[in-house]
């Protein structure tokens, strides 16, 4: 064979598991040039929260020890004169997120095994009867000052009424998938435009600037994620596995806590890890309902950009140990993200 | 324990699936539901196990009607065609779950699990996951789970047919032991016929959601109902020719066979198998024929041949040796040939 010239081994593979040089060389350059974007910033953080206000306003400074002397002034203050007042954030996050976090995938899983499993039949009318009864209610409510336990009773009256006699004549009806398409829709309505509906209603219960509220609101919120994500990884158990446990003599839910849930871990480590994040950093809600004793991170962390200007070395230590759980939730979980735990279940 | 299908049917809105099925299965008895993919036999299982609502008709296990129990309350076994494992559990934890869910205590269920792991020669394996087994071996402890719990009645979906050839043939053998062992009333379904002959007790055939013929392997064989059980039946199978009754004898294109005691017909299917003729010379045959293809197995020649548009396949022994597109004659044994209505397919008798 001829011997082969510079460019031709250049660009083809060696042999057919390798890439060839060039694509090799791409694409390293590519991960590498993506891997610096990704962490400097978070080098950046670590190293801001050991300097001094003047060096950060001289820097820009890199490399501690040669470019500056690193201090632990940043961090004493935070968590020395602050004190409690960087703890009680702290804490309200961790319980918020997670609280929240544990019911959202909680309900989300039980919602979107029901999508996957049970044929849903919605008669359009019928949900037409209910939401012109709620206005009605709400209306009737305002305007007429009637007593809101009275009229809500008979409301359902006339909704059970309605939907066992007129409701059956209608013919078109929400299928499982318009149901799903409902729920996701919840979450592409901009939390923006709810959040003042929800800021009033927190008002008139009084329980703004509480962790009910919080945790309602997050777990509201983040609930539609669950249910989308979670409603694949269900609909990928082979349903031969849940018809045997059945025979086998499992009730429904028992099948769902021995068989469906444990095969369906993968997703749940995944989603409860996507949700916590989610809930873990939300800033606008958080801006609106709570104001001191139910506060969370991110607005704290927001607050160092103060009248005196940003405070880019306090900022980078509420920065650093926001970081820190998050990350340690993920390593903990990586190993539950694996994949191939459904071989072996069905076929040879 | 008994089983009886009394008139059962089953539609998806206006499809038919199942159109009226009675079957009475006795207390012990290995029934095989053999049919083409579609004809509505594992949808009839289905409806035994409970995985699907029976439309119209009962359904008795034992004294019980069973028409709107829910499947956990059956107290049947089902072995699926995927075997359906639990990958997240031991070998052992899997044949244990149905003991597990009736609450057995701990020391039972382990020598239980132990007592039917050995039946089916898995008692080294009881740590292991599914997916550190082979398919023989998945199939097996899918089979340990249903016959750990002493069910009334054993459902099988075509167990068999995720193995290849060879397994196939051991595990029917294992199959049809540990049954007859256990004695436990035992339905089984499969589109494989050698799987029904060598099994079943009785075997009832399927087409189109309509049973044509339960009745012993032997008997299924030598006297199909239906020409369709007739054609279904046997490989290479029945020879079906095309011609008309009159004067005591079939006549078709190329020739007649004596047939006695059978009313004249305009159109009727004639049928012989392959082993209950021969090929002779062309002059001298009761039929003529043209040679098509000839196919050596080794222990016996299989040919082709052509009368007018229907093609008869003879059974020779393996030093047959005719070329395409020659002459032969075909000699029918008269008392082996079956005759079936044209239109309807349903057996004519003398």
């Amino acid at each position: 064979m001829r011997e082969r010239s510079f460019f031709q081994r250049l660009f083809e593979p060696p042999s057919l598991t390798e890439m060839a040089p060039a694509s090799k060389l791409l694409t390293y350059a590519i991960l590498i040039g993506w891997t610096i974007v990704v962490l400097f910033p978070l080098y950046w953080v670590l190293i801001t929260s050991f300097k001094l206000p003047f060096q950060v306003n001289d820097g820009p400074d890199f490399i501690p020890f040669i470019d500056y002397q690193p201090s632990g002034h940043a961090w004493r203050y935070i968590f020395v004169e602050l004190g409690n007042d960087t703890l009680r954030p702290y804490l309200n996050s961790i319980i918020i997120a997670l609280t929240s976090t544990v019911l959202a995938v909680i309900i989300g899983s039980l919602a979107a095994y029901a999508l996957v499993r049970i044929q849903y039949n919605v008669k359009i009318g019928t949900i037409a009867g209910f939401i012109v009864l709620l206005g009605a209610t709400v209306y009737s409510i305002n305007r007429f000052g009637t007593p809101w336990h009275l009229t809500a009773a008979i409301a359902l009256a006339l909704f059970f009424f309605f939907a066992t006699s007129f409701g059956r004549y209608f013919k078109r009806a929400l299928k499982n998938n318009d149901i799903l398409f409902w729920i996701i829709s919840n979450r592409i309505l901009p939390p923006v435009v709810a959040v003042l509906p929800i800021y009033l209603m927190f008002q008139r219960v009084g329980l703004l600037d509480t962790h009910v509220a919080m945790i309602a609101t997050y777990m509201a919120v983040n609930l539609p994620i669950v249910v989308w994500l979670m409603r694949d990884f269900f609909a990928g158990i082979p349903i031969d596995l849940e018809e045997s446990a059945e025979i086998d003599g499992a009730s429904r839910i028992r099948i769902f806590a021995t068989i469906v849930l444990p095969l369906a871990r993968p997703g749940l480590a995944a989603t409860f890890l996507l949700v916590l994040i989610l809930a873990w950093n939300e800033y606008l809600l958080a801006l609106f309902i709570s104001t001191a004793d139910a506060q969370t991170m991110p607005l704290l962390v927001a607050a160092q950009n103060a009248t005196r200007g940003p405070q880019w070395w306090y900022m980078s230590v509420l920065i650093v140990i926001m970081i820190a759980p998050i990350v340690l939730m993920t390593i903990l979980l990586q190993k539950h993200i694996a994949r191939g735990l459904m071989v072996g279940a069905v076929k040879g | 324990m008994r089983v009886q299908l009394k008139d059962i049917r089953k539609s998806y809105g206006s499809l038919e699936v199942v159109k009226g099925l009675n079957l009475d299965i006795a207390e012990g008895e290995f029934l095989v539901l053999l049919g083409e993919s579609g004809c509505g036999k594992s949808t009839a299982l289905r409806m035994i196990a409970g995985l699907e609502t029976i439309t119209e008709g009962s359904l008795m296990i034992g004294e019980r009607n069973m028409t709107e129990v829910l499947p956990k309350y059956r107290n049947v076994a089902m072995v699926f065609q995927s075997y359906a494992l639990y990958p997240h559990m031991t070998v052992a934890e899997n044949i244990g779950y149905p003991l597990k869910l009736q609450k057995t205590p701990k020391a039972e269920l382990q020598s239980a699990v132990l007592a039917a792991a050995t039946k089916v020669h898995l008692e080294d394996y009881l740590e292991r996951m599914p997916r550190q087994l082979s398919g023989g071996q998945r199939q097996r402890v899918a089979l340990a789970r249903a016959i750990v719990r002493t069910p009334s009645v054993f459902l099988m979906d075509e167990p068999l047919s995720n193995l290849d050839a060879k397994l196939r043939g051991a595990m029917r053998a294992e199959l049809k032991r540990l049954q007859a062992e256990l004695g436990i009333t035992t339905v089984y379904v499969t589109h494989d016929q050698i799987e029904a002959m060598t099994l079943a007790h009785r075997v009832a055939v399927m087409d189109a959601g309509v049973l044509q013929q339960v009745a012993p392997p032997k008997e299924i064989y030598d006297n199909p109902a239906t020409r369709f059980v007739a054609r279904f039946i046997g490989s290479p199978a029945m020879n079906i020719v095309t011609g008309s009754v009159a004067d005591g004898r079939v006549t078709v294109e190329e020739g007649a066979v004596p047939l006695e005691g059978y009313a004249p017909r305009e159109r009727v299917s004639f049928g012989f198998r392959p082993e209950d003729c021969s090929l002779v010379s062309p002059e001298s045959g009761m039929m003529k024929a043209r040679v098509f293809s000839t196919e050596m197995t080794g222990n016996e020649t299989i040919v082709t041949c052509e009368i007018g548009q229907d093609h008869v396949v003879v059974r020779e022994d393996k030093d047959f040796d005719m070329k395409p597109d020659e002459w032969v004659g075909i000699d029918v044994v008269p008392e082996k040939a079956r005759l079936f209505d044209y239109d309807s397919g349903k057996r004519v008798h003398t």
